[in-house]
């Protein structure tokens, strides 16, 4: 019980810090509206646009809506704990954390936690432009499948962030890695292009990431009618990314800095 | 039964007459490389203690062992009656460490940052008076980025006390530092003392570990050179005298070779010579300058200080 109390305390400071970093404001919250916006305004000709994928049918500014929210949640989690946690290990501050009586899984919980409260208010800020502006509607029964999808695919984007941190040794390598991972992988999601305008292969290896199937999920999720909107495979793909990236993560995260020293 | 445990051994007189640490044996590779070559001490509680050695002698990866942050190739080591190989919770509890190269998060505040770091222990000390100890008061509110270097040495070793330890470790607390943070960190450190905390630290200046340490370790090339108190340390280790004294710009030193019988070194202008026999080395220099009509300027004759037993000990390789 206790050491949930230091899972909520660190969740706070690190929601607290994204809030000061300016490269995360920009980049996380700033950087998503201003592309919702110039998405919709510039590629969705009418409202008689719209888009055909495997959960249903929508109009191109629900579509878009829902597609920069997947790539907001990419960037505010997946890219902000890659460069985060790397440079907080190059500079020590993991290590100093190790060497404290906290047990180091409350420290990772707290980064999952932030970014699922990070997520979720990108996601309202996201789907409150897009109603006010565009013409978005939600449907009461989908709101479960919207959260669990946006809850699902923050914590996925964590586990992963978490695995990349791992994997890469400099907050160098890492500033490189972290962006250019969610933007490629963006304009083969059905988040930039609506996948029915991908040619197949594309789409096919699109479908392979997650971030495919979180912005699939979202916008499924903004298809009007019945049930929860939760799709099978959306849901499959996600927990088995998630569970690879806790794997590894708890496998090769390493709290010392990875460049040699004396 | 964590907390039970801790405050137990907080209280208790279980730890009061063993040592704080005990190290027997204790080696480390990294591969065919020997770091530590078995080195053997015991440190007392509320004791402070120095660790010296020039760059690479083994003191970061010695203190890292004691720290549980590496692990060890052979040997015993105890601290707080604890084995640093299995970190317990419990131990970390009762243990502060400043950090070499190690920074805290520049976008929260002084008091921010040791609210956080009091979380994390049973029975952690006051923020503000964890601030003010370190003399960081009137900082309290400021970010630890726009902090000097000296404040931020400062908030570190705040970091480390925030959780009230028994034990201290500091490796390198004032590297960087002007002389006067310097001398404000001293004063940070005797204050610690007071409180009757146990401390390890490292340090590369001489001054500072004979003015701060009870007892002080001299390790060279993973062994343990000399260890003891700081001013019985320098006599023992030596019965040698130096003389110090620097020649006018138009003297060069070669003239004077030959003409007394013990080695000459210069450092900046400074020439200075060990001996044996001071009275004999003196009367030789004072007949040359003498002779030859040459003042030594600032002549002086004194016992080694740490720094010179430190210099002997090392062969030189200071720094």
């Amino acid at each position: 019980m206790a050491d949930l109390r230091l899972v909520l305390i660190q969740a706070r400071y690190a929601l607290l810090l994204s809030f000061r970093d300016p490269r995360a404001v920009v980049f996380g919250l700033a950087f998503p509206v201003v592309l919702l916006v110039m998405f919709n305004s510039i590629f969705v000709s009418g409202s008689s646009d719209t888009v055909h994928f495997a959960g249903g049918t929508i109009s191109g500014e629900a579509y878009f809506t829902a597609g920069i929210a997947a790539y907001a949640i990419g960037l505010s989690t997946f890219t902000t704990l890659v460069v985060g946690l790397t440079t907080q290990r190059e500079s020590g501050q993991l290590k100093r954390l190790r060497g404290t009586p906290m047990p180091p899984w409350t420290f990772l919980a707290a980064q999952v936690l932030r970014s699922v409260a990070r997520g979720l208010m990108l996601v309202v800020a996201l789907f409150a432009i897009g109603a006010i502006a565009f013409g978005v509607h939600l449907s009461a029964e989908r709101l479960v499948g919207l959260v669990a999808y946006v809850a699902l695919g923050t914590a996925v984007f964590t586990t992963l962030g978490m695995a990349v941190t791992a994997l890469t040794p400099t907050a160098e390598a890492a500033s490189a890695v972290g962006p250019f991972a969610v933007v490629i992988l963006s304009f083969i999601s059905g988040v930039f292009i609506p996948v029915d305008q991908l040619p197949n292969w594309l789409e096919s290896v699109g479908k392979v990431f997650p971030l495919y199937h979180l912005a699939d999920g979202l916008q499924t999720s903004l298809v009007s009618g019945g049930g929860t909107g939760l799709v099978g495979a959306d849901v499959a793909s996600l927990a088995l990314w998630g569970l690879a990236g806790l794997l590894i993560a708890k496998r090769h995260f390493r709290w010392e800095p990875q460049t040699a020293r004396a | 039964m964590e907390r039970a445990l801790v405050l137990g051994s907080r209280n208790g007189a279980a730890h009061v007459e063993r040592p704080a640490i005990i190290v027997r044996g204790l080696r480390k590779s990294y591969g065919a490389t020997a770091v530590l070559r078995g080195i053997d001490f015991e440190v007392h509680s509320g004791e402070v203690f120095g660790f010296l050695g020039p760059n690479g002698a083994g003191k970061t990866t010695a203190i890292e062992i004691l720290e549980g942050y590496r692990r060890r190739t052979a040997g015993e080591v105890t601290v707080l009656g604890i084995d640093p190989g299995r970190p317990t919770r419990a131990w970390r509890d009762r243990i502060g460490l400043v950090l070499q190269e190690c920074e805290l998060d520049p976008l929260l505040t002084v008091a921010e940052t040791l609210a956080l770091y009091a979380s994390f222990y049973t029975s952690p000390r006051s923020v503000d008076a964890t601030a003010e100890l370190v003399g960081l008061g009137v900082k309290r509110d400021a970010r630890v980025r726009s902090l000097s270097g000296g404040e931020k040495r400062r908030l570190d070793v705040a970091v480390a006390l925030i959780g009230d330890p028994e034990l201290l470790f500091m490796d390198e607390p004032t590297t960087g530092f002007d002389p006067s943070a310097r001398r404000d960190a001293w004063n940070v450190i005797e204050g610690l003392r007071a409180l009757g905390k146990t401390l390890v630290l490292t340090t590369h200046y001489m001054d500072e570990a004979q003015h701060l340490s009870d007892r002080v370790a001299i390790l060279r090339e993973g062994e343990i050179v000399a260890i003891g108190r700081p001013a019985e340390l320098a006599p023992a280790g030596t019965t040698s005298t130096v003389i110090s004294f620097r020649l006018p710009d138009e003297v060069a030193i070669d003239a004077l070779r030959g003409s007394v019988s013990a080695p000459l070194e210069t450092v900046g202008g400074v020439v200075s010579l060990r001996t044996e026999n001071a009275q004999r080395v003196l009367y030789e220099l004072t007949c040359w300058a003498e002779r030859e009509r040459v003042e030594l300027i600032g002549l002086q004759a004194r016992s080694p200080t740490l720094e010179d037993v430190f210099l002997e000990l090392t062969g030189g390789n200071h720094g």
